[in-house]
């Protein structure tokens, strides 16, 4: 077994946010793909506690407070949208609110 | 407040004797913990920075993502057939099992990383689950799972706090408030549907070879930068925070707090404004307009009397040369 070195680190946060990607890309549920932009998140979260840890500084945990807030402020703003359009149409399919697309 | 660089120990280190306080105590059994102590007797300086892995053939990459590619396309919910989902689902996890292979061959030592490759793989499972999983609830609890994994990783790498607050803030707060928009969004539904009956738009995906195209050749170019150009990622010199009051303190959440205050207060507030501005935002949107009933058009208004009526019936019978402000007068005003 290999020790994890920063690249692993690196590896496992960019596949995580591609995966987060795809999911909202073709998930057509509005939570779901509001669940995958979390996903974003915890892939660029990652990198930023190990390059923190690599460098030997507390600013990437600084940084990962102030995602960490950011996720927070981002959810509950989507979620009340969610829940206004889902009080207008009675359902959460994003393909219900095609004519946005213009 | 510009104290020059401190000699001493770096705020993550963990080798040196006071940086061995009671917040170790939990990271003691974890074998990056033994790692990062033992590692300073190793010819390598650090766990993170040593010798970054080269891969023969970063080539290999690519068609690895291609392959995962196929295997998450077929994975993604639409109405086929669940042979077809096995197959994708045994095609992405072969992928990440030669892409960890590979990448546990470039480098051998003895199994210190088995935490590591544990939490990656069960946070990348349950990504991949999270956004192939047709019911949103599901979907929502693979990625408390994903949390959980994630904050496994931040654990070894020394950010204890941010583990804890992980769990704290995505895993209690934000995926219940997820999880109780999905029950009160989908509490709608028609009484003949059963408990298992899942939305169309959960059933199919939108353009599920294109999205998994664009996805993945960004996770190949990624991957491929990170282990081609990683030898440029060399070690980097002492790099500590510039004050001395932070290594004088004890435990990493303390040195956290302490950089917090220091160095990114305006931030802080900003953050704490921030989060208050999307509070009120959040109940601006969400709140239902209050309907009024407004009176029917022909009829008179009815006027009661001041002062908290009670009988504001506008039907009752009015009185005539009354006093009572309880009671209506006879010659309506």
């Amino acid at each position: 077994m290999a020790l994890p070195t920063l690249q692993h680190y690196l590896a496992v946060g960019a596949i995580m946010f591609c995966v987060g990607i795809i999911g909202f890309m073709t998930r057509r549920n509005l939570i779901v793909m509001f669940l995958c932009t979390e996903l974003m998140f915890q892939g660029v979260a990652i990198n930023l506690i190990a390059f923190g840890a690599y460098h030997h500084n507390l600013a990437g945990q600084a940084f990962v407070i102030f995602v960490l807030v950011i996720a927070a402020a981002e959810a509950s703003l989507a979620l009340g949208l969610v829940v206004l359009l889902f009080r207008s149409k009675n359902t959460l399919d994003a393909d219900a609110w095609r004519e946005l697309r213009g | 407040m510009s104290a020059p660089v401190g000699r001493g120990h770096p705020p993550l280190r963990r080798d040196g004797p006071q940086g061995r306080c009671e917040t170790v105590n939990m990271a003691g059994f974890l074998p990056a913990f033994i790692s990062h102590s033992g590692l300073s007797l190793a010819a390598a300086p650090e766990s993170l920075g040593s010798a970054p892995l080269q891969l023969e053939n970063p080539l290999l990459i690519l068609v690895l993502c291609v392959v995962a590619g196929v295997g998450t396309v077929l994975l993604l919910p639409a109405r086929r057939d669940v042979a077809f989902r096995k197959v994708g689902g045994s095609l992405v996890v072969a992928a990440l099992l030669i892409f960890t292979a590979l990448l546990a061959r470039s480098k051998f030592s003895i199994g210190m990383g088995i935490y590591f490759w544990i939490f990656a793989a069960v946070a990348l499972g349950g990504a991949v689950r999270v956004i192939t999983h047709p019911r949103p609830v599901y979907a929502a609890l693979y990625f408390v799972l994903t949390v959980f994994a994630s904050a496994g990783l931040f654990v070894l790498l020394d950010a204890e706090f941010m583990a804890a607050a992980l769990v704290l803030i995505y895993a209690g707060a934000i995926l219940i408030t997820y999880v109780f928009v999905i029950m009160l969004a989908s509490e709608a539904r028609s009484p003949e549907a059963t408990a298992s009956h899942v939305a169309d738009y959960d059933t199919t995906s939108r353009e599920p070879i294109v999205a998994a195209t664009v996805g993945f050749a960004l996770m190949g170019v990624l991957l491929f930068v990170i282990f081609d150009r990683g030898h440029e990622l060399t070690v980097p010199p002492q790099i500590t925070t510039d004050n001395t009051e932070i290594n004088n303190t004890q435990g990493a959440t303390q040195k956290l707090g302490v950089y917090l205050f220091q160095h990114q207060s305006v931030n802080l507030e900003l953050a704490g404004l921030l989060l208050t501005v999307s509070m009120v935002g959040a109940i601006v949107i969400a709140r239902k307009k209050v309907l009024v009933v407004e009176l029917p058009h022909g009829r008179p208004p009815v006027t009661v009397a001041p002062a908290t009526p009670i009988d504001d019936n506008p039907y009752s019978i009015p009185v005539f040369g009354t006093d009572n402000p309880r009671q209506k007068a006879y010659p309506e005003t």
